[in-house]
């Protein structure tokens, strides 16, 4: 078990004493030292060989002193304290050197949390925000995105988020085989007053690295979702996880237009029926070629492609006028079975077409050239 | 006579889930009433992408867009019937109130403007069938509260499907409409699902109305056909089942009849 050394700098004398409690109740904590200000601990902190430095960065000069905490104590973590959270300040901590951000004051649940967290990887300077739009119903956006965290989770090894904003009839849970204390309602609801180390008890974990925000289980709630909540849930989780998959209701919405203009990439997604699929698609589409950048941020993905080959891909590249992105193959009876048992499909079978295409995205999508946040 | 005035049934084809077959139950309901010589509309409530046109092969002269604006500009002149295009395939007609052309168009329309599309339309049309997009929007509920019948449409394909219809059933239930004006018809059964029939019947604790059967290559092949099922010359199960379906509707004659019936007779009481 991790034994932490805990070097703590703050100039509130109140918050000083609140905070030295909390370190030392703290099971396998130890408070080793502390100062009111940087130059102080960087002058004499080394002799007590701290391995977990708390700085407080409310005081405006302090962020200053991350770089100087980098060099002095290489093999020590920096967790940055402040009273609230801002996005900004966050991102420029964590690009000096910090392994994260806590809001102060702190308890000793969410100091462990914080290092369970951030400890191992950091908080992310880079993350991968992609919302997946349909016009219709019935795309096939659920099960793609759920089996696509998988994908991409067991890839990387980097943390992936979904965001279930389908929220009156949202099945992640279902797929998931999910039963959620809180859903993306309380969390948009709450997110004025969370950090992502709050934000993250949110979600509800699948394994290591993928981690599930689900919709509402009542349709009657999906009204009081405010769109601007929305968008600072998925900015705020920006520095929790490297992806991020957002299900949004089908067609345009404040929903899903907050979701794709908060999005790095958005795929469209439509599942081949029988019907005028393309021609929706082409419909939607014309809304977001009015976006400058549409060819490197919007893709588009088809679902139940039969025969699902590069010569259907072509012809409906064709039909479409538009590059297609991903064709995944149909394969309703495995779909339905995974759904019904609260399984993935590729879990249950990791050799099928239907898992394979999905990995084929996966790598596809790892492959992105990604700006850094 | 208080019979003579008509007073247009109103026919709302809902689902909680998307891609049930609201639109192709709907277009074959309208084109069975219009077989049986009643005067019908079908006005497509999926506003940003609307399938009756496509599945009717329709260009639409005017849609429900056109009738807003007219609405906005000069109310008192304004007649919805003016806004309808007319669908006919060997002498059966029937009227179609189109879901806007352009996507900008259907952002701003209101669920006033199609109320006050359709309380005029009821006057003039016998039955009025409303195709909607899935789920619980204002517009929705607005309709569904004006309507005569809600025909919830609902397949059984897997697990997350069916426990959004219980939730949408359950909820409709909530919102207070009665059981009566609430019909389950279930559509695509004995296709290739893992549940059965039963099962579901028991979760929901209802019975369906009414049960269409699979056909999707017949099903597909009418959308893209341009020609409702059931105004197919040579039959086919599922057409059969649609003109079955709407014949239940169309027995609300009997039961009027009966009525009156029982009506005279204690009226008769009182002159004894």
């Amino acid at each position: 078990m991790q034994e932490y050394r805990v070097m703590l700098i703050e100039a509130s004398r109140i918050m000083m004493e609140r905070l030295s409690s909390v370190v030392r109740g703290t099971r396998d904590f130890q408070l080793v030292s502390r100062y009111k200000e940087p130059r102080e601990a960087l002058g004499q902190g080394g002799v007590f060989m701290p391995n977990l430095i708390l700085l407080d960065i409310d005081v405006a000069e302090n962020m200053q002193f991350v770089h100087e905490f980098v060099r002095v104590f290489p093999q020590a973590g920096i967790l940055c304290l402040s009273g609230q959270w801002d996005a900004d300040i966050a991102s420029e901590v964590v690009k000096s050197g910090a392994k994260g951000y806590l809001i102060k004051p702190f308890t000793s649940e969410e100091l462990i949390a914080a290092m369970d967290t951030f400890g191992k990887s950091g908080m992310g300077t880079v993350s991968e925000v992609m919302t997946f739009f349909s016009p219709k119903g019935k795309s096939g956006k659920t099960t793609l995105i759920a089996n696509l965290a998988l994908a991409l989770a067991k890839r990387t090894q980097q943390n992936v988020a979904v965001i279930d904003a389908d929220l009156q009839f949202g099945d992640m849970a279902v797929f998931f085989n999910l039963n959620p204390q809180s859903t993306v309602v309380e969390a948009v609801r709450d997110i004025k007053f969370l950090s992502p180390i709050t934000l993250n008890s949110y979600f509800m974990p699948i394994g290591e690295h993928v981690r599930v925000l689900c919709g509402t289980k009542r349709p009657e709630l999906a009204e009081g979702v405010d769109p601007q909540g929305l968008k600072a849930l998925v900015n705020m989780a920006r520095s929790l996880f490297r992806y991020i998959l957002i299900d949004v209701p089908p067609a345009f919405n404040p929903i899903s237009i907050t979701a794709a203009e908060a999005a790095d990439q958005v795929y469209l997604v439509a599942m081949m029926s029988g019907g005028f699929e393309i021609e929706h698609m082409r419909r939607a589409l014309e809304i977001f070629k009015d976006w400058p950048d549409c060819a490197e941020r919007v893709k588009t993905i088809f679902t139940r492609v039969e025969p699902c080959t590069q010569e259907t891909e072509q012809r409906l590249e064709k039909e479409l006028g538009y590059p297609i992105y991903g064709a995944v193959p149909n394969e309703y009876l495995l779909v339905s079975a995974a759904a019904n048992n609260g399984r993935m499909a590729v879990d249950i079978k990791p050799d099928s077409p239907l898992a394979r295409s999905v990995e084929r995205l996966a790598i596809k999508i790892c492959n992105n050239q990604h700006k850094v946040v | 006579m208080a019979e003579d005035i008509r007073r247009g049934i109103i026919i709302t084809v809902f689902s909680t889930a998307a891609a049930v077959g609201k639109t192709l139950v709907s277009i074959n309901m309208a084109a069975e009433l219009a077989k049986h010589k009643y005067k019908v509309c079908i006005i497509d409530l999926d506003l940003q992408f609307g399938d009756v046109c496509n599945f009717l092969q329709l260009t639409p002269q005017k849609t429900i867009y056109d009738a807003q604006l007219a609405m906005t500009e000069d109310f008192s002149g304004f007649a919805a019937a003016e806004y309808i295009t007319p669908y006919e395939f060997q002498e059966i007609n029937f009227s179609v109130l189109a879901a806007p052309v352009k996507l900008e168009e259907s952002y701003n329309i209101t669920a006033q403007a199609v109320l006050t599309a359709i309380s005029q339309l009821r006057n003039a049309y016998d039955y009025i069938v409303l195709d909607t997009t899935a789920g619980f929007s204002e517009l929705n509920l607005a309709v569904m509260d004006v309507s005569t019948i809600i025909t919830f449409i609902g397949i059984v394909d897997f697990i997350p499907t069916i426990k959004n219809m219980k939730i949408g059933y359950d909820t409709m239930r909530g919102i207070g409409y009665e059981k009566n004006k609430i019909r389950f018809v279930l559509n695509r059964s004995n296709s290739k699902t893992l549940i059965e029939l039963q099962d579901v019947e028991q979760l929901l604790e209802e019975r369906f109305y009414h049960v269409l059967p699979n056909e999707f290559t017949t099903a597909v092949e009418s959308i893209h056909k341009g020609v409702p099922l059931v105004l197919y010359p040579e039959k086919n199960n599922l057409g059969r089942s649609m003109e079955e379906l709407v014949g239940k509707y169309t027995n609300r004659l009997q039961e009027n009849s009966k009525g009156n019936a029982s009506l005279s007779s204690w009226l008769k009481k009182f002159f004894k």
